[in-house]
């Protein structure tokens, strides 16, 4: 009987011969600590190719979506949705630099920034301060032995489920609960292959011939103090260094489209982000989306987008908007904290 | 289609730009939704604004006057004081409006952009987090920059 492997002392010589044993051995269920090492590791060590249902809910209707998703360490990613019609056929390839968007009923390319963020290399005991972990037990998810764990944020909002592979640290299923414990996201291979060796070609792209390309890079150089971002917005902002429920900034930014030019801070409690977005109201009024929501004795709206949710309210000059998947009242006292 | 998509569509919708299905989509919408309706009205009403100006008529000799200093043939003539005041007035009235017009366009842009801005922008900041779907943040973060590019969503097409 052995614990789950820690990656970062693994040889890839070992982790080859594990990949072909598979599930023959059945170990003693590993403690919290270790399974989170485990998937905090698993970018690292593995890469994998598989095809995976995701369903989610959004408001009162439930989406399922199949996709191809390839990775390849560290940080490529290759997208190849399936279903539903309205996004079969869309390609999504990161090679590590940019992500490149392909939609095909529209000849369309779209340039976005690559979705690998810089390492912030949280450790296990990082999302245990931020979350009750409990280690449930072991099932079998597509023929493969997984650990089963549960993460409850302290601050409150979704709680997550992950069927973590023994062997690899990859999450092979994930399912996300609401406060009143229902369902509202699941996300599962129905086959998955892994190597160490996924075809580099995949996460390269050309754009068709004749395409319309077009750069979306809205956000500008990111800066690494409260400061220096309210310096940079050009317009009065409230850039605190903390917020509730233990978010700290990590980076800021000042984010541009069109006519909308925003302040852009985005917080982090070492496991979860919360994005807060301060514009000028004289340029940008309250979208009217969402339902209402208080924020202070003002009138807010709160978009709710699935996987997170988005809060919008005016105060003074500023239309403002947070985003991220804490619970409503404490995304509502978020909002406070940078009002002015 | 939802209020913030569709205050994009409603410039192309004004300007007859839409095709035949999307502009019957557009007029199917509005009859069921108030509030898209009462941001259409106010679209028109800045968009017209420019219309209401005045458009002084030239003054019937004006032709003769321009032909008289080219060829210099005929005694000069002056244009009616009226005349003049008109079209100065016009000028008048149009540098004083196109500001307004342009914030009014601007700011309805921008609560139609707005959104999807704040929803791309958080989910590529997501992308840090260690245990995030890489597949579903790849969905929001396409869907979003879909829709910035001017790809309408799948429920705006139906």
């Amino acid at each position: 009987m052995r614990a789950l492997p820690v990656w970062s002392a693994v040889s890839a010589a070992v982790l080859t011969a594990a990949l072909a044993a598979g599930a023959a051995t059945r170990p003693a269920l590993p403690s919290a600590d270790q399974v989170l090492q485990a998937m905090l590791d698993a970018p690292g060590v593995v890469d994998y190719e598989g095809t995976k249902v995701m369903t989610v809910v959004r408001g009162h209707r439930a989406e399922t979506v199949t996709v191809l998703e390839a990775y390849k360490r560290l940080g490529r990613l290759r997208l190849e949705f399936l279903s539903p019609e309205g996004v079969a056929g869309r390609l999504v390839v990161d090679d590590g630099a940019a992500a490149w968007q392909y939609e095909p009923s529209h000849h369309l390319v779209i340039q976005n920034p690559s979705f690998a963020r810089p390492a912030v290399a949280p450790q296990a005991a990082d999302v245990r301060r931020q979350s009750l972990v409990a280690v449930l037990g072991r099932e079998e998810v597509i023929g493969r032995p997984a650990v089963v764990v549960v993460l409850e944020p302290r601050a409150g909002g979704p709680s997550r489920r992950y069927w973590v592979d023994e062997v690899t640290g990859v999450v092979l299923r994930t399912e996300e609960r609401d406060a009143a414990g229902e369902v509202v996201f699941t996300s599962f291979f129905t086959r998955v292959g892994f190597g160490l060796n996924v075809p580099a070609a995949l996460f390269r792209f050309t754009p068709p011939a004749g395409a319309r390309i077009v750069p979306l890079y809205l956000s500008g150089d990111p800066m690494d103090s409260p400061q220096a971002l309210a310096h940079l917005a050009g317009f009065p902002v409230a850039v605190p260094a903390s917020l509730p429920f233990g978010y700290r900034f990590r980076t800021g930014t000042v984010t541009r489209r069109g006519p909308l030019v925003a302040a852009t801070a985005v917080y982090t409690d070492g496991a979860r982000t919360v994005t807060v977005f301060q514009a000028p109201a004289a340029r940008f009024p309250l979208p009217p989306v969402g339902a209402p929501l208080p924020v202070g004795g003002r009138q807010g709206r709160v978009v709710e987008v699935g996987y997170f949710r988005v809060l919008l309210w005016q105060a003074g000059s500023t239309t403002a908007a947070v985003a991220g998947s804490l619970p409503d009242a404490a995304l509502a006292l978020v909002a406070e904290a940078v009002t002015p | 289609m939802s209020h913030h998509r569709l205050s994009r569509q409603l410039s192309a919708y004004l300007d007859g730009e839409l095709t035949a299905e999307d502009e019957q989509e557009v007029r199917e919408h509005l009859a069921r939704c108030e509030a898209c309706r009462d941001e259409l009205r106010q679209l028109q009403a800045v968009r017209s604004l420019l219309r209401r100006l005045p458009e002084p008529q030239a003054p019937e000799d004006l032709w003769g006057a321009v032909r008289s200093r080219t060829v210099r043939a005929l005694p000069r003539r002056r244009w009616p004081a009226r005349a003049v005041l008109a079209v100065a007035a016009a000028a008048v009235v149009v540098l004083l409006a196109l500001p307004a017009v342009r914030t009014r366009v601007d700011r309805l842009r921008a609560a139609g952009v707005g959104v999807d801005v704040f929803v791309r922008e958080h989910a590529l900041a997501t992308a840090g987090e260690p245990f995030a779907d890489r597949a579903y943040l790849g969905l929001l973060i396409s869907d979003a920059s879909a829709a910035l590019a001017g790809v309408p969503r799948e429920e705006e097409r139906r």
